[in-house]
């Protein structure tokens, strides 16, 4: 579904990636690992097109690596930004709202639909996103991305800033949503434990290169990647 | 001596006072709406205002009604500020943020010199959209009120709702209260960041096209016409919190209240020192508030 291949992106004259190739195949799970600094951001952004990026981006047959944010959200894929990017300012409600703005027509039931799988967003869906704790916040930013329907749901480290308890609670509820919606997911992370028992692939990323790929299964086992990539 | 309060009185400044801050309350309405989206003072505000208003003399010189000249006004207004925005702002923003004060000081300067241009330095009358002869007036509480000024009370309260719904109950309004928040996850929730920063200063200037037409058969209209009430306008958008529509109304007529109060009833200060006395009114809100009356503080959650 996405293909990409030979992906350079940065920032003005400094390039962060150096050519990645990766695939998200249909309702799979990827994860991209790799440490700080090591481009996991910018691979999301690269992706989203909220910079600007060479190579080919090849998502159900159409290119979109010269595609606009907008178009980007139009054609499926919704980000989940670091540090959660919720609008801070705005009611968990019209939080989502503004995530099915690329859609026509009504979306109330969209809207029930994640008040019941986040109950305890539509407790406080009049409250500022502001005033939720970290973890709602999260749950609320990925409540968000889901409303614009998409088939693909990119997810910027997840887990930072979360409590253990409460990581391990999103990761729960982001494999349920994978399984029950058939939403493709390409998470980045550094919480590399957690995140290869949910997806069935993964990659890990090395200053701007793919340094190791494989089943997130055989990674999980492999003591030597384990040890000289993943640090657990 | 008998003090005797005179409600008459009272009233007629109690009227002037609310007009003068309708006036002040829409130019900071027109900033706030701004500064809300792209984060920009933007000092040719009124200036802008002032090109429009003139545009309006000339139509009602070649016989335009006045309501359709205010409109054709705001219009002019919208086109001209999302103009600005597009071709003088965002490029310059791409490259410092520093010179986009330069430009919009430069837009300041560029405007008010272009009106002198085009429309020579003599005042010039500007039709009231309100009956205004001398005896269009109601009485109330022994108080003879004029209409235009009730009249520009009301189109504020008016255009105060009207924004309020386009906020509250509206797609546009919906994104732009997120670009208000954050850029980058309004790009990507699928909002075309750009287009929502043109329509912002085009509603900016057409907001304040309209106070321009408003305020011009009172003041008459003149290259300094703007000046003052911009100095007014952007105190009340401070005072009120740079990123708050409502503070903006209620600060405007809170400045326009006290000006005319003051005016009123306070002969030491008199008309001279009238403005420093407000500002530092202000001054001291802002030192107890620092983001203003109804201004957000930012207090995250993490």
């Amino acid at each position: 579904m996405l293909e990409v291949k030979g992906l350079h992106a940065g920032y003005g004259p400094i390039e962060v990636l150096h050519g990645l190739d990766f695939t998200v195949g249909e309702g799979e799970i990827v994860v991209i690992l790799g440490a700080n600094g090591a481009g996991k951001t910018t691979t999301l952004r690269a992706i989203s097109g909220t910079i600007s990026r060479r190579g080919s981006v090849m998502f159900d047959g159409n290119d979109i690596h010269k595609a606009s944010p907008d178009a980007v959200v139009r054609k499926g894929i919704a980000q989940v930004p670091q540090g959660r990017g919720t609008f801070t300012d705005l009611t968990v409600q019209d939080n989502l709202l503004a995530g099915a703005y690329t859609r026509k027509g009504d979306v109330k039931d969209d809207i029930d639909r994640w008040f019941g799988v986040f109950p305890r967003l539509a407790e406080r869906r009049e409250q500022k996103a502001g005033s939720l704790s970290g973890g709602e916040q999260q749950m609320l930013a990925i409540a968000r991305a889901l409303m614009s329907r998409p088939k693909l749901l990119l997810c910027d480290e997840p887990s930072l800033g979360l409590a253990p308890i409460i990581t391990q609670e999103l990761f729960h509820v982001l494999a349920k949503l994978n399984k029950e919606t058939g939403t493709a997911l390409l998470l980045v992370e550094q919480n590399a434990n957690l995140a290869l028992q949910i997806a069935q692939r993964a990659y890990v990323l090395e200053t701007g290169r793919i340094a190791v790929s494989g089943d997130a299964a055989t990674l999980l086992d492999d003591d030597a990647i384990k040890t000289a990539y993943l640090g657990i | 001596m008998i003090l005797a309060f005179d409600t008459e009185l009272f009233i007629q400044r109690l009227v002037d006072g609310l007009s003068k801050g309708s006036i002040y309350a829409l130019l900071a309405l027109a900033l706030v709406v701004v500064f809300r989206g792209s984060g920009q003072l933007n000092f040719a505000q009124g200036e802008m205002a002032l090109v429009t208003t003139y545009i309006g003399s000339t139509l009602t010189l070649a016989g335009w009604p006045v309501w359709l000249t205010v409109l054709a006004c705001a219009v002019t207004g919208f086109v001209m500020g999302g103009a600005v925005e597009r071709f003088l702002i965002r490029p310059m923003e791409a490259k410092s943020p520093f010179a986009v004060v330069v430009v919009a000081i430069g837009l300041f300067l560029g405007f008010n010199s272009i009106s002198a241009a085009v429309w020579g330095v003599d005042a010039r009358d500007f039709p009231s959209l309100f009956p205004n002869q001398p005896d269009d007036f109601f009485n109330l509480l022994g108080a003879n009120v004029r209409w235009e000024r009730v009249g520009i009370f009301f189109v504020l309260l008016g255009i105060g709702a009207l924004l309020y719904l386009l906020f509250t109950r509206t797609k546009i309004g919906l994104a732009m209260r997120a670009v208000a928040n954050t850029h980058e996850s309004a790009q990507l929730v699928g909002i075309r960041v750009g287009r929502v920063l043109v329509f912002g200063w085009g509603l900016a200037a057409a907001i304040g096209a309209v106070a321009g037409c408003l305020i011009a058969p009172s003041a008459g209209l003149s290259l300094s016409m703007m000046f003052g009430l911009f100095i007014y306008g952007s105190a009340a958008a401070t005072l009120g919190g740079l990123d708050s529509p409502l503070g903006a109304v209620v600060a405007g007529l809170a400045l326009g209240l006290l000006d005319s109060m003051i005016i009123g009833y306070v002969d030491i200060i008199g008309g001279d020192l009238l403005l420093t006395v407000i500002l530092g009114l202000i001054l001291l809100v802002l030192l107890v508030k620092p983001s203003g009356l109804f201004g957000s503080t930012r207090v995250e959650r993490v």
